[in-house]
């Protein structure tokens, strides 16, 4: 088991809602595979640097995993599958923050 | 006291040559003990070493130390692959 940090981007036109299906699912994979998820951030609607397949605006968000190896294989095989993720940046971490990121609490909007 | 002097005036011309070479004394400003973390969610920070089309600035002129730019770097590219900094601008 180790940390991971693991970041997505979602579709512009699905709603929040969906957004929080989305990760749900995603959840579930690693929980069926023994892992957790310890820390859940939604950072909103943002604008991208760039299109990413026609997308101008994604939602972001973050999940601190622990979890097993053959869990985050399974996480990068759905999302692969996925329609809604558009982006993924997953990390191995040795600690993380319990309190929120800095991207909740000051505006990086450009 | 006569060779006191002649000290006194050498050190003068010392010092004098020392002002006429004086290089104003950087330092890395990540490199503080109140510094920021280098991340790749700190998008305002990494911003400000990037130059206008995009590119990442050189340590020479951010005057970065090398353990922190290379630290930098690997936030800057985690950056533009989750689209937070572009890879160009325009």
């Amino acid at each position: 088991m180790s940390l991971y940090e693991s970041t997505f981007i979602l579709r512009q036109d699905i709603s929040v809602t969906e957004v929080n299906k989305v990760i749900e699912s995603l959840s579930t994979t690693i929980k069926d595979n023994e892992g957790k998820v310890l820390k859940h951030e939604y950072w909103g609607l943002k604008s991208l640097s760039y299109p990413i397949k026609k997308n101008k605006k994604g939602h972001y968000v973050m999940l601190i995993l622990d979890a097993p190896h053959r869990a985050m294989l399974d996480l990068q095989r759905k999302i692969k599958l996925s329609e809604d993720v558009i982006r993924n940046l997953t990390l191995k971490i040795e600690s993380f923050d319990k309190k929120d990121s800095i991207m909740m609490s000051a505006d990086n909007e450009k | 006291m006569s060779e006191n002097k002649i000290k006194n005036i050498e050190s003068i011309y010392e010092n004098a040559h020392k002002r006429l070479f004086f290089r104003k004394r950087t330092f890395c400003p990540l490199s503080e003990p109140d510094a920021p973390k280098i991340d790749y969610k700190n998008v305002n920070l990494l911003g400000r070493y990037i130059s206008e089309r995009g590119r990442i600035l050189p340590s020479r002129i951010s005057s970065i130390s090398a353990k922190k730019q290379k630290e930098l770097r690997l936030s800057i590219k985690r950056a533009r692959i989750l689209a937070l900094l572009p890879f160009v601008k325009q």
